[in-house]
């Protein structure tokens, strides 16, 4: 077989085995885009290595023949030839379908790219919502697993232990260091869903002194809340924290976020409100829906179960 | 006298022969180094710490961009112009004191210019539209030399005994009036030192049109800058050093005809391919996809005259390594041309913008064919110009498989890239979530960034056995008497 | 017709201007006015972000970050509401990118914050392993030009009208005045002004001690910008 063939054989079969390998098979078959991308990608190799066969091959086999112009430069001549049928036939479609298609096939404002989004987006969200809006426990859990690693962990971390304190380490309910800025500084994230601050220290009375909290009981209460609701502090907590978030640390509706355990429901709020304090400034997130907030909730809570 | 061949003087020729090596080493050896910090992000503090300002990445691609698109690709096209120009108009350049003094001058120009620019850029100074980074005071300092090479052109075609004008002029002169234009429109900006009686720095500028628009003067602009630096000229150079090369008349005169109007005429209108999907009307897009198309055959036409112009003379495709440079010049020229139309339908491009595949078709076009070609020409030309043997056609037959090798490794590896990553972002897992983060998809193109580094990096040896080779025709080789016909004597 | 031409290079010439020439006015002309008008919500940068965006500008980052949100669900997903012409209509130049080695940020101020910025910057792969953006280290010392952002904000208001000091209608109803100073004393003050909210969210000690100093540096300039960006 000619040497070239066997060129054209072996260049097609690679750039058609890369296009393959570069395929998201497992996500990317319904895609129309895709789809059409590989298309234009194979329609590349075939009509290349087709086309530029062809030439060779009348390099090797035909002979340069014709009439010769009169003129010659710098001692170039030119053959009087006629043009290539094929090249001058697919000229003049190409430039009849250019005239087609901007006239009568999608004229000047026949077609939207917003109006072609929106459709898209409808047909996504009714999918997503009627195979996956009430999946629950587990099923949730994954998906949460699925949103955090791809929105999340860029500062969380992989294992979503917050990058060598970068952010909040989600395997663990809330450090001493954050506990403490929280009780020095107050709290005004919006966490209960609404404006409803938690005062700093000069607004936390301890119940049991009667007195302003003092520093000893700060280090007491955030050790005790941040190792888990035990140790020494848990006096200072019933009498200074109890009466908001309650007596054992898992808050009230309306009044305090839990500080025991993470639940969906605190971590919707983070998500809708964003949280600023110790550790740095967690932003708020509008772009994920509701049921893709519960879900990271849900996920988070199960992180530290 | 009247019957010995012209005398040519190829003074301002071999000047800018010698910057078109200079230029390409730099701006190759930036390529590689680029192509390395993508695969080891190590490789951006190579000089240390310190100077990691200057070596990073980002200061340092455009100067990759600029450096062999500005330095190394429009010097060969200079100095094939003052090659070319002389022989296929009939005319010396010593006749004429005049347009020797304006070839030397716009060289030395261009000299400053390109320290000017070597500078600034290390500086961070740059307006950051693309292939037209340079700030006003450079602006001004392009337009002179730009304005000296249209003297040079038309000085030369007004003392000119060859009545007709070869296909080779038409698209330089075309070359020279499509960058006027398009430089002056995109760099269209007020220096701030100025406007504000006299605050900060002196070399800001702020752009004369604001965002959407801004995209679509840089795009009209940046597309075209690939077809009058990366296309019309480089056309010039193989209408004249392939006929002359292998001693074969142009296959068809109509076929140049039409192609040459033909390009001209439809390349303008496909800038708008650049900025699909983005904020610039759909009917702007809508055209930039439909010209592209349209754009296959203009540019395949000149393709095919030349790879027909071979016809019947395989022999010397086989033999000769200098003619298969300019024979898999248009091949690869002809690829990227069905590359970039399939990459501008919308669908496509929607895939394929933003990614590595678009790197990939630039590669194609300016590894495969730029700089297929201008090797080439300085190639053909240095035994004429030196009038000397060249140096080595075995090395010059390595150095062909060489950097055959680096175009390939370059673009399949950009092409799995690209594709990769255009279907990552696109993704959606079981739970209609994004399957996955950014950072995933950049993760797996390690391997990828790696094998192209190695493309360039062979690629770049190419291109330094070249310079070595042009380098030993210069000082080592016997002298050549007589005006050389065709192909060129070539030492083993 | 053509052999004439080509006897004749100054009609070619003027022959292929002309062949050139018209469709770039068919590109551009049309739309050219409403393509330059803010939508409601967006305002001029402030001194110190049009300092860091001089900053992102200096460095290339639109070398690897593109600015421009394509109507596609998987990059509304991914970066926030799709790009609308209007937003872009102080940006001179536009910052569309055409490769995104790294992410989009045309809306990152919705979803990274100051000290995220701050440890990323500093050391990308420390926070984002497998990332291959270089570190921006001497952004932490190098000093921000104020001066020049300052004499920016001069000329397009002198020139483009841009509304400086002129209250800009937002898409709740209110309006925003960015203001301007009346000299480079007061736009540096300003400058360093907003610097210090920044500096108060960032962790390191030299670049809080440089704002208290009343030096700003790149850093800082760059954050206000990118902060901007929603
Ligand atoms: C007046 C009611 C009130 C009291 C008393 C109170 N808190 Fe709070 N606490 C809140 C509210 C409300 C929030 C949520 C604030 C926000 O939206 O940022 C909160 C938030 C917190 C948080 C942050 C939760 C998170 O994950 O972001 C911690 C930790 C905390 N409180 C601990 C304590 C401790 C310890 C005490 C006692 C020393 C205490 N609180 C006393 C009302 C209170
Ligand atoms: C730009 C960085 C960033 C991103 C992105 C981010 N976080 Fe955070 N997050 C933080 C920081 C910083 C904190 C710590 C705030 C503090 O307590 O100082 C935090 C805190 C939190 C907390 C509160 C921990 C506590 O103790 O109260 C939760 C819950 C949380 N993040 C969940 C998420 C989820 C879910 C996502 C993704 C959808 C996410 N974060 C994305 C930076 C981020
Ligand atoms: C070599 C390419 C490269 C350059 C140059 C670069 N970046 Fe990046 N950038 C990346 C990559 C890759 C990522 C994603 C991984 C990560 O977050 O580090 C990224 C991420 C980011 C992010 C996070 C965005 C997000 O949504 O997570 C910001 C902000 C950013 N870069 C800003 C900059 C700025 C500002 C500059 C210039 C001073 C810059 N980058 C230069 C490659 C680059
Ligand atoms: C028919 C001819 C061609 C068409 C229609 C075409 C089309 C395109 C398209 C669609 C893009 C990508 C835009 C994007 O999505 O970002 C592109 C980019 C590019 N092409 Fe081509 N191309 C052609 C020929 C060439 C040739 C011959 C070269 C070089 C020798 C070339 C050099 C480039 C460059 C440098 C870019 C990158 C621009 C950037 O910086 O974004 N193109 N081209
Ligand atoms: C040794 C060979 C070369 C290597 C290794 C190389 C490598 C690179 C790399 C790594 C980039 C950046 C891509 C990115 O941002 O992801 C780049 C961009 C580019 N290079 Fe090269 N390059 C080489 C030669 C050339 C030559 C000879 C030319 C032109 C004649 C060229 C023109 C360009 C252009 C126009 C871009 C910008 C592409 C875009 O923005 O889309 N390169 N190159
Ligand atoms: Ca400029
Ligand atoms: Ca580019
Ligand atoms: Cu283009």
């Amino acid at each position: 077989m000619n040497k070239i063939y066997l060129w054209g054989i072996i260049f097609t079969a690679a750039m058609l085995g890369f296009t393959y390998m570069s395929f998201d098979f497992k996500h990317g078959l319904s895609d129309i885009v895709n789809q059409l991308a590989i298309a234009g990608a194979i329609a590349l190799v075939l009509i290349s290595v087709f086309v530029v066969i062809k030439y060779v091959r009348q390099m090797q086999t035909d002979t340069a023949d014709g009439q010769l112009a009169a003129e010659k430069w710098d001692g170039i001549g030119e053959y009087l030839n006629e043009l290539p049928m094929g090249w001058a036939i697919m000229f003049f479609l190409t430039m009849i379908w250019g005239m087609w298609y901007f006239t009568i096939g999608y004229p000047v404002n026949a077609y939207s790219q917003i109006g072609e989004y929106n459709e898209d987006v409808r047909a996504h969200d009714a999918k997503f919502t009627a195979q996956y809006g009430s999946i629950t426990g587990d099923r949730l859990v994954e998906m949460g697993e699925s949103v955090f690693l791809a929105e999340c962990k860029v500062c969380h971390g992989l294992t979503a232990d917050g990058i060598d304190g970068k952010a909040a380490n989600l395997n663990k309910r809330i450090e001493v260091k954050s506990v403490k800025y929280t009780i020095l500084n107050g709290s005004n994230n919006g966490l209960m869903g609404m404006e409803m601050p938690m005062p700093d220290r000069n607004g936390l009375f301890n119940g049991n002194s009667g007195a302003l909290i003092t520093d000893a009981e700060i280090d007491a209460v955030s050790a005790y809340v941040a190792n888990g609701m035990t140790g020494a502090g848990a006096d200072v907590f019933a009498g200074t924290c109890a009466s908001c978030h309650g007596e054992d640390g898992k808050g009230m509706e309306y009044v305090a976020p839990n500080v025991a355990q993470f639940t969906p429901a605190l971590v919707t709020n983070i998500l809708n409100h964003g949280k600023k304090a110790a550790i740095g400034t967690m932003p708020k997130f509008d772009r994920l829906n509701a049921k893709q907030k519960e879900a990271v909730g849900a996920y988070i809570t199960s992180l530290s179960k | 006298m009247e019957n010995r061949p012209l005398e040519y003087d190829y003074t301002v020729t071999k000047m800018f022969m010698f910057m078109t090596i200079v230029l390409g080493i730099v701006g190759m050896l930036i390529g590689v180094i680029l192509a390395f910090q993508l695969a080891y992000p190590g490789v951006n503090t190579i000089l240390g710490e310190g100077l990691a300002e200057y070596t990073n990445f980002s200061r340092l691609r455009p100067l990759h961009t600029d450096s062999v698109a500005f330095g190394f690709t429009l010097s060969g096209i200079f100095a094939a112009w003052f090659y070319i120009g002389q022989r296929v108009l009939k005319v010396s350049m010593a006749e004429s004191k005049f347009l020797m003094f304006i070839g030397k001058l716009m060289f030395w120009l261009y000299a400053v210019g390109v320290v000017a620019i070597v500078v600034s850029l290390f500086m961070g100074i740059t307006t950051s539209k693309e292939y037209a980074e340079f700030e006003w005071p450079i602006d001004i300092a392009i337009v002179i030399i730009w304005v000296l090479f249209g003297i040079s052109i038309f000085g030369l075609i007004g003392i000119r005994r060859e009545k007709s004008l070869y296909i080779s002029v038409w698209y330089f002169i075309a070359g020279f009036l499509g960058v006027a234009m398009l430089y002056l429109f995109n760099n269209m900006e007020v220096p701030t030192y100025f406007a504000s009686g006299g605050v900060g720095s002196i070399m800001h500028s702020v752009s004369m049109y604001s965002g959407t628009n801004d995209a679509l003067v840089q795009w009209w602009y940046g597309h075209n800058a690939v077809a009058f630096v990366f296309t019309v000229p480089i056309v010039a150079m193989i209408y004249y050093f392939l006929p002359k090369e292998s001693g074969q008349a142009i296959y068809s005169y109509k076929l140049s005809l039409l192609s040459f109007w033909g390009l001209m005429f439809v390349y303008l209108w496909a800038g708008g391919h650049h900025l699909i999907y983005s904020t610039v009307p759909d009917w702007v897009q809508t055209m930039g996809s439909i010209f592209s198309v349209i754009l296959i055959l203009p540019s395949w036409g000149s393709a095919i005259n030349m790879l027909l112009t071979m016809k019947g003379e395989w022999q010397q495709v086989a033999s000769s390594p200098l003619i298969k440079f300019m024979v898999l010049g248009s091949t690869f020229y002809m690829f990227s041309t069905l590359e970039g139309p399939i990459q501008a339908i919308k669908s496509v491009n929607a895939i394929a913008h933003f990614t590595d595949w678009i790197v990939g078709h630039v590669h194609d076009g300016t590894l495969g064919w730029v700089g297929f070609m201008i090797m080439a020409a300085l190639y053909h030309m240095a035994p004429r110009v030196f009038k000397r043997e060249l140096y080595s056609k075995s090395l010059m037959a390595t150095q062909f498989w060489i950097q055959t090798l680096g175009v390939v490794l370059y673009f399949t590896s950009m092409w799995i890239a690209g594709i990769t990553q255009g279907m990552m972002w696109r993704a959606h897992d079981e739970f209609g979530n994004l399957a996955y983060s950014f950072i995933d998809t950049v993760t797996v193109l390690h391997p990828y960034y790696t094998i192209r580094a190695v493309g360039g990096l062979l690629y770049l040896v190419g291109f330094i056995m070249f310079a070595y080779n042009i380098y030993k025709t210069m000082s080592a080789r016997p002298v050549e008497e007589y005006e050389l016909q065709n192909a060129s004597p070539m030492g083993a | 017709m053509f052999h004439w031409l080509e006897k004749h290079p100054f009609f070619f010439a003027v022959g292929v201007f002309l062949v050139i020439a018209f469709a770039g006015l068919v590109e551009i002309v049309p739309n050219f006015v409403q393509a330059s008008r803010p939508v409601i919500g967006t305002a001029p940068y402030s001194t110190l972000e049009l300092a860091g965006r001089h900053v992102y500008i200096k460095n290339s980052c639109n070398a690897c970050h593109s600015q421009l949100i394509r109507p596609f669900k998987s990059e509304t997903d991914r970066y926030g509401h799709y790009s609308l012409s209007g937003e872009y209509a102080y940006d001179r130049p536009f910052l569309w990118g055409s490769k995104r080695t790294g992410p989009d940020l045309m809306r990152v101020g919705n979803y990274r914050t100051t000290d995220w910025h701050e440890n990323h910057m500093k050391d990308p792969a420390g926070v984002v392993p497998g990332s291959i953006m270089p570190a921006y280290r001497w952004m932490f010392t190098n000093k921000a030009d104020i001066d020049t952002a300052y004499a920016e904000q001069l000329t397009v208001a002198k020139v483009f009208s841009t509304p400086y000091n002129k209250p800009v209608p937002m898409k709740d109803g209110s309006t925003v005045t960015v203001k301007m100073g009346s000299n480079v004393a007061e736009a540096n003050a300003m400058a360093l002004a907003e610097a210090k909210v920044i500096a108060a969210d960032m962790k390191g000690q030299d670049v809080k001690d440089a704002v208290a100093a009343g030096k700003i540096p790149e850093i800082v300039a760059l954050i206000a910008y990118l902060n901007s960006l929603k």
